[in-house]
């Protein structure tokens, strides 16, 4: 009997997971620089966290980059002077650490800590990454986060002359899988190039020795996360892991020389406007998980030399032939898959015509992916 | 030593069509890919020249030229001509589907070209005879398929004159089951005698109802053809196989309501040409796609789903 189907057999289908990964720049002066004040940023009325835009956010081509918001522990030392949302910086805290560290046996929201040496980190910048950029997850050793961190603030970029690194240096062999959130690896602070010329920016590194830089947050991948702790921008004198000879920054315009302590009497959004013109640049690459079925369609010498094409026949003779022992011949441009029921539920499309007659097999390796 | 041809084995990103992404959003087993068929939509094969003085390897140079266009997701616009699996080499002739308009008056087209369906009673006692008191070609009644004997004939076989109608067809070459695609929201497929009421296989995203009828199991709809004289009530010139015949009952919808005709559907004069009174017609134009499971062949009949105003 004539038929235009061919059934797949058990071994016709293949299972196959890969992880496609794209890399994420993300350059400082969408973030701080001309194109910020154009309307990329975006702020809410309950002042909680800003959100940044590659393009005016009021614009339908506008896509979400990233979040910012800043939070600190009940237990920080700073906590006793914060006057401006109290409540906020600290409910954001804790809602971001019961997500991402989760809950004691008493059922108590565990502080940040950084598995390096079980220190809290109780004051902490948020920085989490939009869906659309970040995929299934970040992934791991591909993550840079680099700030400017000269000790005074200027609107004249000169903030960046000296400038640290945030790199998850160790993420693809050295991570963590105690977070209710995913894997999570730390980011190590270490100096830009730029800065390595006046000798570094980070307290007792040196340069070219990764056991000597500092940890200062954390990335949390799937959640596609980061977590810096405040001390990046505070020297060693006054608590963080800049070198006392850089001193203590001055986060934004007016803020003053103390560094992160700025966010006692400061708003989280003045506090996040303050800390996007610190950011230099961000990149990371991000994962795509791809579940595919493989269809091996396998075309028989016997099977499909005929076509049912309306220009296939003249008066019902096949125009590809003379005479009856002429050999069939047939050109392949689409493979269809089937229900069981004839319904076409894909399709697939070769990029030019594939000749099939008796004398040829082929086997058409068709992906389907989810 | 030079490198094995390797293209034999080819690797081709497949779409879901948008039947299979709503298969899949049910999520109740329905996706399930079991079969696969080949297309070549995009080839003329009247472009294979062999009679190329330049030799065999020119003899489809254009076709091999041919650029192909990306995969549809439209499950209906894909896959329109597929290729046939048929064990033997030595086929010269394959059988067609053909519009049987010669059998008698009541399996005529209308001579618009369309078959006409009736779709409420004041339609059907307009168009159930002409100024001259004669059945009107091609008008179906929808509301009542009983009434009136028009209905539509497919024939399969050999269409040619170079093999005598008297030599039987191949049973490789018979077909024995067709599938009947027809927007759900117009109508539905009765038997010719409108004692059956075809039962639907599946009603795809774009509303499209699929039947499938096969000879043996639906007698009321597939049949050999017995005829194997040069009648000239016969359609398929050479060996013929089997035919399908059926009528069409109109929708429900298009019944009581005039929504469908105002929104996809136009008036047409031309149909009251031989009736009288001269009436305005609402109309919705459709085609029923016919087509053999096993051969592959496939044909459009075009079909107008008419309404008194």
């Amino acid at each position: 009997m004539a038929t235009t189907f061919k059934n797949f057999l058990s071994n016709d289908l293949a299972n196959t997971r890969t992880l496609l990964h794209e890399a994420i720049p993300i350059t400082g002066s969408i973030v701080s620089g001309t194109y910020a004040s154009s309307g990329n940023i975006k702020t809410y009325g309950h002042g909680m966290f800003t959100s940044v835009y590659d393009y005016p956010y009021l614009s339908s081509s506008a896509n979400h980059i990233f979040d910012l918001s800043v939070g600190y522990a009940s237990t920080s030392a700073i906590s006793s002077s914060v006057t401006s949302q109290s409540d906020k910086k600290q409910n954001i805290y804790n809602q971001m650490a019961q997500y991402l560290v989760g809950y004691d046996q008493t059922g108590s929201i565990k502080k940040f800590t950084m598995p390096t040496d079980n220190s809290s980190m109780t004051d902490v910048i948020f920085v989490p990454f939009a869906r659309l950029l970040t995929k299934d997850e970040i992934k791991k050793g591909s993550v840079t986060l680099e700030f400017g961190l000269s000790a005074s603030f200027a609107e004249d970029g000169t903030a960046f002359d000296k400038r640290g690194q945030l790199i998850d240096y160790s993420g693809s062999n050295g991570y963590y899988v105690d977070s209710p959130a995913g894997e999570y690896g730390v980011l190590y602070g270490t100096s830009s190039t730029s800065a390595s010329a006046h000798g570094g920016v980070f307290d007792g590194e040196t340069l070219g020795d990764a056991t000597t830089m500092p940890a200062v947050g954390l990335i949390y991948y799937q959640a596609g996360i980061a977590v810096i702790s405040g001390s990046l921008f505070n020297d060693a004198t006054d608590g963080g892991v800049l070198k006392d000879g850089l001193g203590t920054t001055e986060l934004g315009t007016s803020f003053g020389a103390t560094g992160f302590n700025a966010i006692t009497a400061s708003t989280i959004e003045d506090t996040n406007t303050a800390l996007r013109t610190r950011i230099y640049n961000v990149s990371y690459n991000n994962t795509t998980e791809l579940n595919s079925t493989i269809y091996f369609c396998r075309v028989g010498h016997n099977d499909f030399n005929y076509s049912s094409n309306p220009t296939y026949l003249s008066q019902s003779q096949i125009r590809v032939k003379t005479r009856a022992s002429d050999t069939p011949v047939s050109y392949i441009t689409t493979v269809g898959l089937y229900s069981a029921d004839n319904e076409l539920l894909a399709v697939a499309k070769l990029s030019e015509p594939l000749k099939k007659d008796p004398t040829n097999e082929i086997t058409l390796r068709v992906r389907l992916d989810y | 030593m030079a490198f094995l041809d390797n293209s034999g084995d080819i690797i081709l990103d497949a779409v879901l069509t948008d039947t299979g992404r709503m298969r899949l959003a049910r999520g109740d087993g329905s996706f399930k890919i079991v079969k696969f068929a080949l297309g070549d939509d995009e080839i003329n094969y009247e472009l294979y020249d062999k009679n190329n003085a330049s030799g065999s390897a020119y003899y489809d140079l254009s076709i091999m030229q041919t650029p192909v266009l990306e995969a549809f997701t439209d499950n209906a616009a894909s896959m329109k001509s597929k290729l046939i699996s048929i064990p033997r080499n030595n086929l010269l002739f394959l059988p067609v589907l053909k519009l049987n308009e010669v059998y008698d008056a009541s399996t005529k087209r209308h001579s618009t070209g369309y078959f006409l369906i009736a779709v409420d009673d004041a339609t059907e006692t307009y168009l159930e005879v002409n100024t001259s008191g004669v059945s009107i070609d091609g008008a179906l009644m929808g509301e009542t398929p009983g009434r009136g004997g028009n209905r539509i004939r497919v024939d399969q076989g050999l269409d040619t004159t170079q093999i005598s109608p008297g030599r039987t067809l191949d049973p490789l070459l018979v077909e024995t089951q067709y599938m009947v695609e027809m927007d759900n929201r117009l109508g539905s497929l009765v038997s010719h005698d409108d004692s059956n009421r075809a039962s639907i296989s599946f009603v795809d995203d774009d509303s499209i109802a699929t039947y499938y009828l096969s000879r043996g199991t639906d007698t009321q709809y597939v049949n050999d053809i017995t005829d194997s004289s040069n009648s000239a009530q016969q359609a398929i010139s050479g060996p013929r196989g089997t035919r399908l015949v059926f009528k069409v009952q109109s929708s429900l919808e298009l019944n009581t309501s005039d929504y469908l005709f105002d929104t996809i559907g136009t008036t047409d004069a031309t149909i009251a040409g031989n009736v009288s009174p001269n009436a305005t017609l609402k109309v919705i134009s459709s085609t029923i796609r016919v087509t053999g499971v096993n051969t592959g062949y496939r044909i459009d009949i075009p079909v107008k789903f008419v309404k008194k105003a």
